[in-house]
């Protein structure tokens, strides 16, 4: 692998950058690996890396039908944030926020993690007191969560408007500091890159088709470009998983709901922070290239398709206009959307599935790119041994049947 | 969402007014929207209101354009309703138009769309395009339509196509300075056109009609260089001059302006966007909606007549709008069949005979591969996002396919234009790359909003501006 550094770069700028090598390979498919992962986005990628980099298996392949990153991965908005209410998620998502924090010296490769600080707005009563209790239960999780009062929301975010009368008033606003963005792709071409140079595989426009068991467990899958044999399979197919996991009989507790992202046109930099507001579904960050990302709610019927109703988007903008006016004038150029998986209590599923061999992540809603150094790192774990990371043992199948939820529905409405 | 009006047609050039026109005869509920200030289309732009102001517009103009008054007539008459002045920036299967007007967004529901947006010309990727100075011949012909503006500084034209000839023209007898008019298409095409030369004659009037601009043109005194190639735009900061092949020579013209033009393409946005199918069509090179002989689309409730369906200039396009209506109207059981077939005889008869026409036109004008793929590395692809062929070559080095994956290593295509000026180049050049047919590259996605939306006006709040 070609390291890269200062010196490296001052090299290829020289011979007008002609010479970088590719970053990862383009093998054809084996017919047979200890383990495949399908699925190539960041959490796919990135479980591929450390169960080569962690556990040493690096006869493993990471099939993915599109190019990588192409899925949810590429198509979010990118907020990072760990201060969820319960103990097990603030446990998983903090142990993600603390590997992006060294990721990109990890992988040697810019992630562009940027820690700007992301701050979660009360409109009503309800949420000051819902904040409030998350503040206190991430304090004792030792997750940072800070209270600000509106004028000190207004300081740390200029644009905010914070005037009593409006429909949506400002009372007031958590701050996570650790949070903010990472720049996506990058995520999953650094895992892919940090993966090829341990000797996975990890091959493109390669669907899977089916999944071949042998009673109760697995032994190999199909694909648009052949049978591949392998005793252990992990999915991370995110919006598609329920596809997938039927291909080997297992029915998942998912739903799929088309979330909506818009960006503007670019302008200089006005906008410091994240900015989130669960009551009117609303998310706001500027990208490095000076446009601003919104975020959408879900849509509220379950959907294929990649677009979702425009009327989310104006309730959306309607919200976003009232707490910032400066933005009435800026011009959106672009909307999209991806298929996400939502379980019942919001949280993700990371486990073992009741086929041997046939591992799960899944569930991740609106809100796993956050996750995911932290989903990556315990879901190799999880395969490799066999058995759950302490991390993610909660993160069960089996929960949705005993009842023992993570309920982040309930504590926080949306979860992003 | 209650269902707001039958048809709702978009585009007021000749496809749309014929259509909506038609569908308002027939009985059904029209709306005809376009976002000019009054209808007209490209063609016919401020055909009204030019109609009113006397000769002299009209005639530098052309014959064409009192036919254009007729369509505006019958339109007017119809009863279908005008909306002026209106984005549609949205379109979904469902017949849900999205708008932007003066007090914002809405949104409409149509039992049947017609698609009628024309063409956009194609983009002309040349060494030195995007400086000051250097605009598309269509744009300088907008203006002089719809301002009856002409610059006089030394202006060099350069391109092919039909409308080359004519637009020439008509800058020339307005009192433009052009210093030289370069055509572009190559001597050979001739003798690869000339199989279809004579059935093309007997389609109508338009090839002695473009002979006809293209003599006025010889004759107007500009120097004309034919079979010219190579073109590079020079200047700092904006144009100072233009260097040509013409025939073995390099030629350099002193200039401040240069108007290109390399011919038109279908404006595909709103039928990709509603998820109709579009096919690559490879002697137009460009992409097109997949439609039956009436218009209709991959979706069932969404039509596409006109330009935007295929080039084949405005009689062609008035006649598809008259088809494209009927089948929305026997669709919706408003004409029965005996109706429908009576009423198409007419129309369906012209466009079969305008084939041999097109055909070509076609073989004539087909772009050069230079112009659909610059050969230099240096020259700027997406003007947006400052990605120029080289790097796009590079990129298709590493393995990357598509222009929706390239987007990701790039970002050409996701400026403020959304890839309507550089779409078209970064599939043919992928193509290119990786020796595909450019219909296997794909197309960039397209995603809503066509048209850049603001905040203010998507969340339906007045614009404090
Ligand atoms: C609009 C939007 C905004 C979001 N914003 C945020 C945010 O701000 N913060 C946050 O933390 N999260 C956010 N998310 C959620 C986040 O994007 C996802 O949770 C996360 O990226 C999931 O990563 P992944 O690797 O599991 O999935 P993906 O990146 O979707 O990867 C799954 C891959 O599996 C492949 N695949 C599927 N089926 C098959 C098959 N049969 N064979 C082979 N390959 C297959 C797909 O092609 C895809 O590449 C957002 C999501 C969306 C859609
Ligand atoms: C720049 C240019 C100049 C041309 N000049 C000539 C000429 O001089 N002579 C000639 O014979 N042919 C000319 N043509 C070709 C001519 O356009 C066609 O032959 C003919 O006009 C096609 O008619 P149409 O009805 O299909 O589309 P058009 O006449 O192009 O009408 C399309 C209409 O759709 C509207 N529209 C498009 N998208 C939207 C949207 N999202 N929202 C609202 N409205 C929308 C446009 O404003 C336009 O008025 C020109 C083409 C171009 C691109």
């Amino acid at each position: 692998m070609q390291r890269y550094s200062i010196v490296s770069i001052a090299r290829n700028a020289l011979t007008g950058h002609r010479n970088w090598q590719r970053a990862w390979r383009s093998p054809e498919p084996k017919p047979s690996y200890d383990a495949v992962i399908i699925g190539g986005g960041g959490h796919g990628l990135g479980t591929a890396y450390y169960l080569a980099k962690e556990h040493g298996l690096t006869n493993i392949a990471v099939l993915e039908k599109g190019w990588l990153g192409g899925g949810n991965t590429g198509r979010n908005t990118t907020i990072i944030r760990s201060n969820y209410l319960y103990d097990e998620s603030a446990a998983l998502y903090d142990h993600a926020v603390k590997l992006w924090e060294g990721l990109s010296q990890e992988l040697n490769y810019n992630t562009m993690y940027s820690p700007r600080g992301v701050m979660m707005l009360a409109h009503n009563v309800h949420d000051v007191q819902v904040f409030k209790r998350h503040i206190y239960a991430n304090r004792l999780n030792g997750v940072d969560n800070e209270w600000l009062t509106p004028e000190q929301a207004k300081a740390y975010c200029p644009p905010l408007d914070i005037r009593r009368d409006a429909r949506y008033p400002v009372m007031g606003a958590a701050l996570q500091r650790r949070g903010g963005t990472a720049r996506h792709d990058a995520v999953a071409w650094g895992y892919a890159r940090g993966a090829d140079a341990l000797g996975v595989d990890i091959i493109q426009n390669c669907e899977v088709t089916g999944i071949r068991r042998d009673g109760d467990k697995v032994i190999g899958v199909e694909t648009m470009r052949g049978y591949i044999q392998a005793p252990k399979v992990g999915v991370v197919a995110a919006g598609n998983t329920t596809v997938v996991m039927d291909m080997a009989g297992v029915r998942m507790p998912l739903e799929s709901y088309p979330l909506q992202a818009l960006v503007s046109e670019p302008v200089k930099p006005v906008f410091p922070c994240v900015v989130m507001s669960n009551t009117v579904h609303a998310y706001i960050s500027q990208s490095d290239k000076g446009e601003l990302v919104i975020g959408a709610g879900t849509d509220q019927f379950t959907s294929y398709s990649q677009r979702g109703g425009f009327h989310i988007i104006e309730h959306t903008l309607e919200a976003i206009l009232e707490l910032f006016p400066v933005f009435s004038r800026m011009r959106m150029l672009r909307q999209w959307g991806g298929i996400v998986d939502v379980t019942p209590d919001r949280s993700p599923i990371l486990a073992k599935t009741p086929v041997r061999g046939l591992y799960v992540n899944c569930g991740w809603g609106t809100g796993g790119f956050k996750a995911t150094p932290g989903s990556a790192h315990t879901f190799a774990h999880t395969i490799a041994r066999d058995e759950p990371h302490p991390i993610n043992a909660p993160f069960t199948l089996e929960r949705f049947r005993t009842g023992r939820l993570i309920d982040e529905a309930a504590a926080a409405a949306v979860a992003h | 969402m209650s269902t707001d009006v039958d048809i709702a047609v978009i585009g007021a050039g000749p496809a749309g007014m014929t259509a909506a026109s038609t569908a308002a005869e027939a009985g059904l509920s029209c709306v005809l929207l376009d976002e000019q200030a009054e209808p007209g289309g490209q063609i016919y732009r401020a055909i009204e209101r030019l109609a009113a102001r006397g000769e002299r517009f009209a005639e530098i103009l052309g014959e064409d354009y009192a036919r254009g008054a007729a369509i505006a007539q019958r339109f007017r008459q119809s009863g279908a309703v005008c909306q002026a002045g209106v984005q549609v920036f949205d379109l979904d299967a469902d017949g849900v138009l999205g708008l932007i007007a003066d007090e914002g967004a809405r949104w409409i529901r149509a039992r049947r769309v017609i698609v009628a947006a024309g063409a956009q010309e194609r983009p002309v990727p040349v060494p030195g395009w995007t400086l000051p100075g250097v605009m598309s011949l269509g744009s300088a012909q907008t203006l002089l339509k719809s301002a009856a503006m002409v610059s006089d500084v030394p202006t060099v034209i350069a391109g092919s196509g039909p409308l080359l000839y004519l637009a020439a023209t008509q800058l020339i007898e307005a009192g433009a300075r052009i210093e030289a008019v370069l055509d572009t298409m190559p001597r050979e095409r001739y003798l690869a056109a000339a199989a279809g030369l004579p059935r093309a004659l007997m389609a109508g009037g338009e090839l002695r009609k473009g002979l006809a601009w293209k003599r006025r043109l010889k004759n107007s005194g500009v120097r004309y260089l034919s079979n010219a190639d190579a073109i590079a735009i020079a200047g700092e900061g904006r144009v100072t001059g233009l260097r040509a092949r013409v025939g073995h020579r390099d030629m350099d013209f002193a200039c401040s302006l240069v108007l290109l033009h390399e011919g038109v393409v279908p404006n595909v946005q709103l039928a990709m966007v509603a998820g109709a199918r579009h096919d690559h069509d490879g002697l137009q090179a460009c992409w097109r909606p997949v439609l039956d002989p009436f218009g209709r689309t991959t979706v069932a409730n969404i039509l596409v007549a006109g330009d935007a369906g295929g080039i084949g200039g405005a009689e062609l396009a008035a006649a598809e709008g008259e088809l494209a209506a009927c089948a929305a109207a026997y669709d919706l059981g408003c004409i029965g069949e005996r109706e429908f077939e009576r009423r198409t005889r007419v129309p369906q008869a012209l466009v079969r005979r305008k084939k041999p026409l097109r055909r070509f036109l076609d073989t004539l004008f087909r772009p050069r591969d230079e112009v659909l793929v610059p050969p230099g590395d240096d020259t700027i692809v997406c003007r947006c996002e400052e990605v120029t062929a080289g790097e796009l070559r590079r990129i298709a080095a590493l393995g990357c396919t598509g222009p929706n994956q390239s987007k990701a290593f790039s970002r050409a295509g996701m400026g403020p234009c959304q890839g309507r000026m550089c779409a078209l180049t970064i599939s043919h050049l992928l193509a290119a790359a990786h020796d595909r047919d450019p219909a296997h590259t794909g197309h960039l996605r397209l995603r809503p909003p066509v048209k850049p939306v603001t905040v203010g006006q998507m969340a339906g709040a007045p614009d404090d501006a």
